[in-house]
């Protein structure tokens, strides 16, 4: 279901438009550029809005939804894996105990195969960020964030340069 | 001399009449005029009609001359679930009084409502809702949202997240102290709502080709015309969306809706002056 979240000083609901959400995704490549044939590490920074949080991805409650990033499928560039961080323990008004939730920015990481017959050129691989974000006397509807990543793909010959490394410390890699 | 103090008698009994008749005409009629203009006038609660959970027709126009508590709400809301014991409690306490609570599920599916509908034992009536009863309600800001229904079928009040089940309870006991069919005059909201920041829509806005704006007296043509005025102008809600595009995809948006309104009225005059 679709609802309104208005700028609201009661809520503390920024803007004035659901259009304006609660969280915003930016994405980061570990590297600059990737070979075909390969996998790079991806990160997903999601920069939630002050006062309000979002779920675990695996939710404290069952019937808390969770956060989840859903990568497209496309031919020559798949994630293999998401990297979920633990969430925060947090006590509110409305709960008896504290539940697992994220605020403020949160990392996710992925990693990224591409295909071995991908030619040199850059794609990008859609994905939606799916969340469900409350305060602490009011929720929002459950809302997904469109995103894409951008993969530059170059020949094997060409050397890649490390990118983006203080994204990537804080996010627990396999 | 008895006869003379009793004339005297009437005669100051009529200007007394007739002082008090001005006084009021005058002064204390226009003063409660502008008190009510001040604070708007109480919007009717649109009416729907849906089914329940256990299969039972809910027509809010069957609920005319009861109090209603009409709460939108969420299985997946934590804010939501711990205000409805409290609902339950004032369901059980004033309903022989003339009170009544219907719950507005806002989940996707039936089925997590039945299962905390059971679990919770609720005692009133819960439905489905949708966009569309969401928008007839003025757009749901967020869950939970609670309107308070007079007997006369006006919303005297408006909650958007949790509040303590005292403040309903204070409205509800004044609403149900209200002669069936009349106005409250001076109703005394604990909560955050104004009558005149009550906004609701009516089927006509909600189901228009602007969605908030009725253009029914606008021609085929003139509507296209309106339409693209829309469509030049940005929304400032920070959408990144043209005033028509945010009214189609987020009718919600307050701020596209009163942008959108303002822009009717302008055209309209301009086109129908």
């Amino acid at each position: 279901m679709r609802f309104v979240a208005v700028c609201l000083l009661l809520l503390g609901v920024p803007g004035g438009s659901s259009n304006r959400p609660v969280v915003q995704v930016q994405t980061f490549l570990a590297t600059t550029a990737v070979h075909p044939g390969s996998t790079v590490k991806v990160a997903v920074v999601a920069r939630i809005v002050s006062r309000y949080h979002i779920n675990d991805h695996k939710p404290s409650l069952n019937y808390l939804i969770p956060t989840q990033i859903i990568f497209r499928k496309t031919p020559s560039l798949k994630v293999e894996k998401v990297i979920y961080p633990r969430g925060e323990l947090t006590k509110f008004a409305f709960l008896d105990s504290p539940i697992s939730i994220y605020k403020g920015e949160t990392r996710f990481g992925g990693i990224l195969r591409v295909s071995r017959s991908l030619r040199p050129g850059t794609y990008k691989l859609p994905a939606d960020f799916a969340y469900q974000a409350c305060n602490d006397r009011a929720c929002l509807a459950p809302a997904k964030v469109p995103f894409e990543i951008t993969v530059r793909v170059v020949p094997t010959s060409v050397p890649l340069k490390s990118s983006n490394t203080e994204v990537f410390e804080k996010i627990n890699f396999p | 001399m008895k006869k003379g103090k009793i004339v005297l008698g009437i005669f100051l009994g009529l200007v007394i009449a007739v002082s008090l008749f001005f006084v009021n005409q005058y002064w204390i009629a226009p003063a409660t005029s502008i008190a009510a203009k001040a604070t708007g006038e109480y919007p009717e609660a649109p009416d729907f009609s849906l089914t329940s959970l256990s299969g039972d027709k809910i027509d809010l126009k069957d609920y005319r001359g009861k109090v209603v508590l009409l709460d939108f709400w969420a299985t997946w809301c934590g804010p939501c679930r711990i205000e409805i014991p409290g609902f339950i409690e004032l369901q059980r306490k004033y309903r022989d009084q003339g009170f009544a609570v219907i719950g507005v599920s806002m989940d996707d599916g039936p089925q997590p409502v039945r299962e905390f509908y059971n679990q919770f034992h609720m005692n009133y009536p819960v439905v489905m809702g949708s966009d569309r009863l969401g928008e007839l309600y003025g757009g749901i800001l967020g869950l939970p949202t609670s309107f308070i229904i007079g007997r006369d079928g006006r919303i005297y009040a408006k909650h958007v997240g949790t509040t303590d089940v005292s403040v309903f309870e204070s409205e509800i006991r004044e609403l149900l102290a209200a002669e069936p069919g009349h106005k409250v005059g001076n109703f005394q909201t604990a909560g955050y709502t104004a009558a005149k920041e009550i906004q609701v829509s009516t089927p006509a806005e909600v189901n228009s080709e602007v969605p908030g704006v009725d253009v029914a007296k606008l021609t085929p043509a003139e509507i296209k015309e309106f339409k693209a005025v829309l469509a030049k102008e940005h929304c400032t809600c920070g959408c990144g969306f043209t005033v028509l595009k945010c009214r189609e995809v987020d009718p919600g948006c307050q701020t596209s809706l009163q942008e959108a309104r303002d822009a009717y009225s302008k055209f309209s005059k301009s086109h129908h002056s």
